[in-house]
């Protein structure tokens, strides 16, 4: 049950020459739920909201600051702690996606070596769960390095980053490995003919295609990893969830706990669910049949 | 190529070894540093009110964060605080990640073989249950199968564990034991008596609860320096000034700024030490 | 056993290496104790979130708009806010508002416990993502051999039950393999509701016995050593169940 995508109307052409897709099986259903789920959300926001705005009636009898009043004066910290989580997702990121090529590539190699080992320090880093890799970085690495007389300090956040980018590592080393080997044996074979270099083949031919291939898992990914940075907390590291807690230790207010850990948790939402929706789109949009 | 390699490889090791060398040089006294340096890095609570906690502007304040000011303003220099917990505090000093450690503290034989602890004892407190009125507790031992809430990393946790037999609970900071405690996910919290005691004469939602056994195991608490400065200029000053600190009462004094009950240990040091 | 305790004493007075499971019976008995509760943790969540990513994705194919909504909107909260914060959700804001049960003596306490929130909290971010993974390999399944069940008269019911269901287990069993690894992984955030599993107890224990640099070795190890157990396992079972012509040769 072919159709045309919409999205490639209008591009001019053969029809003939657009891609073939298949529709999504559900999409008008998608749409739906896109329709309701917006709708829902915003009754839900709407009535949070009033609800909170009868709370801070309710406590102005009761001479005691509101529910949304401590909110408020609490968001300019939370916040900023919460762009602390962000600048750690990208510093993550760029680490280990910069490692895990580095790793992918040797574990394609034809070195045995080489790919051996580096197939074994994947493994180990898919494994070993993250928090138990965050503890070891923060304890295990020293606070500062002395380099030729100068020294360097590694605050306990520098090592969180490190502690994170290891496990992006390791997945990036494996999307890379896996996008390699999906590479279709004729375009190795026919650069082979052309008498391409092993290094020419990968960096002129391989690679750019992978680079799609790679692109939805690896958005995912920095999903994952973004929702992975409140670990950092468990650990010592001033983030939103270390500032939350220590909110609700200053205010002790029973009643604080649902309304300030619902709030934190829509920002997360509202920053990884567009990511996580593009990325489904990004997925489809590259999606090659056969 | 394999020739270019093996020399990479030569040269990184070489690298590698220099980056060692250089950094295992000696430690240069503390005191010298922190002058130099013009700042001194001081572990504090973030979580313990009114000792260290957060005020709404992202700010640490309380006693201890005072005496921390007090110790930064004898020395001419600024104050830059590091917020710790029970269970990283010493591994930072020992790293040498902050420069003083003043984190309501126990002081005990066992934490003496890896930090400095400063004497004479700043502060001291006993180990205690916040625990509701309901509960009818009278006796430790009437905590055995009971599940109790713990901060973890405390140095009682394992007296208490194996003296009376509790299910310790142990959360990693005050605010979430105090919830769990509120729910009734635990019975009682074990804590130190003066933050219970503080909590229970100043904060209203703990109206329904007491602290209802006999506090044990006194501990003085001890502000801490790296283990090899003990003995050298950094710990001859802070020794004066904690001495100072009993003599000229502003211990006692800042006890009752921040609302917590007076303490005989503080009494006692102030009559020993007054002169 | 006391020749193993002499050994590891041996270890600490001279090499500074300081094992202390190794001869202490208390420190011991509080490894296994993380041991066993992040084996029995594991496994009750991984079977709870398969059946609850079976009975969404069923639910996911359903005519009604309504429970379909529900479904992805419980997906795209599980899947979109960190898994920590809502452990902290589920333990301390529901929790505080669950109605109380009597713990006799005057006192109450919540019907759920810690592991129990940890479990509930673990199976549904983990059952969120596998209702994608199920759905992804229900669209896998030809529409002809769908319509071929329908010919031959089975219900959708039935059909999903004897024809569907096993085939798009095993196209989506790689998928499913990763999530159970990664769920396994997520276990050690029970630590921060004092759940005593594995890396709570290590870390009580190296509080206790200042060694954390041995401790925090022999978590990793322990860590990577079960999960190796689970991917050998999962690979085999793959192995078993594979047929020719769907999914990787």
């Amino acid at each position: 049950m072919a159709t045309v995508d919409r999205a490639s109307e209008g591009r001019g052409g053969f029809a003939v020459m657009l891609p073939f897709r298949l529709a999504p099986r559900e999409s008008s259903v998608w749409r739906f739920a896109d329709w309701i789920s917006l709708r829902a959300a915003v009754v839900l926001v709407a009535g949070l909201w009033l609800g909170l705005a009868v709370d801070a009636f309710a406590a102005s009898a009761a001479a005691q600051p509101s529910i949304l009043s401590l909110m408020v004066k609490w968001s300019p910290v939370l916040f900023g702690g919460f762009l602390f989580n962000l600048l750690i997702s990208f510093l993550s990121m760029a680490i280990g996606t910069a490692a895990g090529i580095i790793l992918g590539l040797f574990q394609v190699s034809l070195r045995i070596p080489l790919r051996r080992s580096a197939w074994v320090v994947t493994q180990f880093f898919r494994n070993a769960p993250w928090l138990v890799l965050l503890f070891y970085c923060i304890l295990l690495i020293p606070f500062e390095l002395s380099i030729f007389g100068r020294t360097v300090p590694f605050p306990d956040w520098i090592k969180a980053v490190f502690g994170l980018s290891l496990p992006v590592m390791a997945y990036v080393s494996e999307f890379v490995r896996g996008a390699v080997q999906s590479i279709p044996s004729g375009q190795w074979e026919a650069a082979e003919s052309l008498a391409f270099s092993r290094r020419k083949t990968m960096t002129m031919i391989i690679l750019p295609q992978c680079v799609k291939r790679v692109l939805p898992p690896w958005m995912n990914l920095y999903a994952i990893l973004t929702m992975a940075t409140p670990l950092v907390s468990i650990v010592g590291v001033q983030e939103v969830m270390t500032l939350t807690r220590a909110a609700l230790g200053a205010e002790n207010r029973v009643d604080l706990l649902i309304p300030i850990y619902l709030y934190v948790l829509s920002w997360f939402f509202i920053y990884c669910y567009p990511i996580s929706r593009y990325t489904v789109r990004l997925e489809r949009h590259f999606t090659v049949i056969g | 190529m394999y020739l270019r390699l093996f020399k990479w490889a030569l040269a990184f090791a070489a690298l590698v070894s220099l980056v060692g060398a250089i950094a295992s040089t000696a430690q240069a006294d503390q005191l010298q540093t922190v002058k130099s340096r013009g700042k001194i890095v001081v572990g504090v609570k973030q979580d313990y009110k009114p000792w260290g906690f957060l005020d709404p502007s992202g700010k640490i304040v309380g006693l201890e964060i005072d005496l921390a000011q007090d110790v930064a303003n004898r020395l001419g220099v600024k104050l830059e605080m590091v917020p710790v917990v029970a269970s990283n505090r010493m591994e930072f000093l020992a790293q040498g990640k902050i420069d003083l450690l003043v984190a309501t503290m126990g002081d005990n034989p066992k934490r003496r073989e890896v930090v400095g602890m400063i004497e004479p004892n700043y502060y001291a407190g006993g180990t205690n249950v916040l625990a509701p009125k309901a509960a009818g507790l009278k006796k430790w031992t009437d905590l055995k199968g009971k599940k109790v809430c713990a901060i973890q990393g405390a140095y009682y946790n394992k007296r208490v564990s194996t003296l009376y037999g509790p299910d310790l609970v142990a959360f990693a900071g005050i605010p979430e034991a105090s919830a769990a405690l509120k729910n009734g996910n635990c019975v009682a919290f074990v804590y130190d008596n003066t933050w219970i005691e503080s909590r229970l004469s100043e904060d209203k939602q703990w109206a329904a609860y007491e602290m209802p056994l006999v506090t044990e195991d006194f501990q003085s608490w001890a502000i801490a320096v790296a283990l090899p400065e003990l003995k050298g200029p950094f710990g001859d000053f802070m020794r004066k000034v904690s001495v100072d600190w009993h003599k000229s009462r502003k211990l006692i004094e800042l006890n009752r700024k921040w609302g917590i009950k007076d303490n005989p240990f503080l009494t006692e040091m102030h009559n020993k030490y007054k002169g | 056993m006391d020749r193993i305790e002499v050994f590891f004493r041996w270890l600490h007075e001279t090499q500074r290496m300081n094992f202390t499971i190794g001869y202490d019976a208390y420190d011991r008995g509080r490894f296994f104790v993380g041991l066993l509760t992040t084996a029995e943790l594991s496994i009750i969540c991984i079977v709870l979130s398969l059946l609850v990513g079976v009975t969404g994705a069923w639910v996911q194919g359903s005519r009604s708009a309504l429970l379909r909504n529900v479904t992805h909107g419980y997906i795209a909260f599980f899947r979109n806010t960190p898994p920590l914060i809502q452990l902290y959700f589920f333990y301390f804001a529901l929790g505080s508002i669950l109605p109380q049960i009597d713990a006799g003596g005057g006192l109450t306490r919540p019907p759920i416990s810690g592991f129990g929130w940890a479990v509930i909290s673990l199976s549904f971010f983990a059952g969120a993502l596998n209702v994608e993974i199920f759905r992804a390999g229900l669209e896998a399944v030809p529409r002809t051999t769908v319509e071929a069940a329908e010919a031959l008269g089975y219900t959708r019911w039935q059909s999903y039950r004897h024809v569907v269901l096993p085939l798009a287990l095993r196209v989506s069993l790689p998928a499913l393999g990763t999530n159970l690894v990664n769920l396994v992984k997520t276990t050690t955030l029970a630590y921060a509701i004092a759940v005593p599993e594995l890396l709570y107890v290590s870390a009580q224990i190296w509080s206790d016995e200042l060694n954390v640099r041995e401790m925090m070795n022999l978590v990793l190890l322990s860590y990577v050593a079960i999960i190796a157990v689970l991917v050998w396992i999962l690979h085999h079972w793959e192995r078993a169940l594979r047929i020719p012509g769907f999914g990787r040769p």
